[in-house]
């Protein structure tokens, strides 16, 4: 198998055998509740969509957190680390790797949470609502990669306060500057931003150029980290 | 070729010193790292593992400098000294995953030889979590070896474990040596090291202060009396058997152990293996604190200053 795969698979193994997936699980069905809590008390009996996805991306800020930031920042803190380091493996694999165990994991929690939370708040859940979790989903998870590789051992805490500290109020700022959330982008692609000038393709570009300029930061990073 | 050359290689953590000004040539077979913690041993031998760049000179092993090198790195094996692993796994699974990123053809059996050659068979599908540390550090030795690398390099691999563990650890390295393997081990315990090899490099304070023969150390070291902490169900059983023995200088019991002050460690080790077979004393640990060998350390400092 190639590097990256193995450490895939030995990410996965893991998280399939620790907490993080049961919390992960947990958190995810709170906006099911959010969602049918707020239907029941309106008159149409209908949840605001804009408001459920909200609730969705709030969890959306702390998912890559609990498993990409705390898998990569306990590795490097509890020196685990040096077992992969002293193999003759390229070190972006171990990144790479490790998205690619966890981030179907977010997909999958985070879309069903959406689903189900529309279902729940007497809504449909759309293709681009789901498409755009996605992509936020993926670029979030290589924000939280690279907070892990700057300071593994705040990783995780560090990420949920750059989540909802920076890029969820950054998206609701009436300037230029909020094309710097992921959170903004990510409404945009689901058609809730309430922004008629904003196209659903430049928001998706502006998702992978985000993303891109931080796996360059985790990137040059992990090649300079010494365990 | 030398499997490792260092020339004039330093490491600075910050403002904190690894190592300073090493040239060393390793040309093959055992060779024992010897000094107190702190010393540097542990920033030597991840340099040789490609953990960590020289902050200046230059470090190669096999020609190659490990840490820029991924391929050089296949011909390594190294057990590192802390023993958080993968918990979640079991140690054939995390022998396996190593040996399959280091490149082994058929990781699995690869993984299975190396852990019935440190006598872990038994226990290989069972959760790392749930290890000892004798059990840890034998599924390190596992990881390290399963991929048949050419230098070994074992931080520390005696450090806490029980004597049955011990005498098999040892016994698995000089196999692993006989078979053709340069091995760098290190220890600030002497005659960890010396069962193992008598061609030793003394560090202290960054620095390699002698290099070769053990006996020369030894006999400087035998002038301090040696400290050996022993962890174990029934202390007071072990110090009424230990207390008439001639080479015990001192005895201080605590709940869990025993601090053990002798002028022959050899004697005593093998004393203790005989009251916990004899009085059915489970030992859990072992441990030797370097007072001992600081206290010569700062003696061949200050002679090397003269």
């Amino acid at each position: 198998m190639s590097p990256t795969r193995t450490i895939a698979a030995v990410a996965l193994r893991r998280m399939l055998r620790g907490r993080a997936l049961w919390v992960g699980a947990i958190i995810s069905t709170l906006p099911i509740g959010f969602a049918a809590l707020t239907s029941a008390g309106r008159d149409s009996g209908i949840a605001e969509p804009g408001d459920v996805f909200g609730f969705v991306q709030l969890m959306l800020a702390v998912l890559p957190a609990l498993f990409v930031a705390s898998s990569i920042g306990e590795d490097i803190e509890d020196r685990t680390i040096t077992y992969l380091w002293s193999r003759p493996i390229p070190r972006w694999s171990v990144l790479v790797g490790k998205l690619i165990a966890t981030v179907p994991v977010i997909w999958l929690l985070s879309i069903a949470s959406w689903c189900l939370a529309s279902l729940a708040g007497g809504g449909q859940p759309t293709l681009e609502s789901c498409l755009a979790l996605a992509l936020g989903g993926a670029a979030l998870s290589i924000i939280a990669a690279t907070i892990a590789t700057l300071a593994p051992r705040y990783g995780m805490a560090l990420t949920v306060c750059y989540m909802l500290f920076f890029d969820l109020p950054l998206g609701v700022m009436p300037a230029a500057i909020r094309y710097l959330s992921i959170t903004q982008h990510d409404r945009t692609i689901a058609d809730l931003s309430g922004l008629a000038e904003d196209s659903a393709s430049s928001a998706a570009i502006g998702v992978v150029v985000i993303a891109g300029v931080w796996a360059l930061i985790g990137l040059w990073r992990i090649r300079r980290l010494e365990a | 070729m030398s499997v490792v050359v260092a020339d004039r290689c330093s490491k600075w953590y910050g403002q904190v010193l690894g190592i300073s000004d090493v040239s060393w040539r390793l040309q093959g077979g055992i060779v024992g790292l010897l000094g107190p913690n702190g010393a540097g041993k542990s920033t030597l031998i991840k340099l040789l593992a490609g953990l960590l760049r020289p902050s200046r000179g230059t470090l190669t092993v096999f020609g190659e400098n490990p840490f820029a090198t991924a391929d050089v790195r296949r011909r390594i094996g190294y057990a590192p000294e802390h023993e958080r692993t993968w918990e979640e796994l079991t140690a054939l699974e995390l022998v396996s995953v190593m040996a399959d990123l280091a490149g082994a053809r058929t990781p699995r059996s690869a993984a299975e030889a190396a852990l019935a050659q440190v006598g872990m068979t038994s226990a290989m599908n069972r959760r790392v979590s749930g290890f000892s540390k004798g059990m840890r550090q034998r599924t390190k030795l596992a990881t390290a070896i399963a991929h048949e690398p050419d230098l070994l390099l074992l931080d520390e691999p005696l450090t806490g474990v029980d004597p049955l563990a011990r005498v098999e650890i040892i016994q698995g390295i000089r196999t692993l040596a006989a078979a053709g393997k340069t091995i760098v081990v290190s220890s600030h315990v002497l005659y960890e090291i010396e069962a193992l090899t008598s061609e030793i490099v003394v560090i202290h304070r960054g620095q390699v202060l002698a290099e070769g023969n053990v006996y020369e150390i030894r006999k400087l070291i035998d002038r301090y009396p040696h400290r050996i902490r022993v962890e174990c169900d029934r202390p007071r059983v072990l110090a009424a058997a230990l207390a008439e023995a001639e080479h015990v200088a001192r005895l201080e019991l605590s709940r869990t152990g025993l601090m053990i002050e002798t002028r022959d460690p050899d004697r005593c080790y093998d004393q203790l293996a005989e009251i916990a077979l004899d009085r059915e004393v489970v030992i859990a640990s072992l441990a030797s604190p370097d007072n001992n060998l600081g206290a010569v350390f700062e003696y061949l400092t200050s002679e090397r200053r003269r």
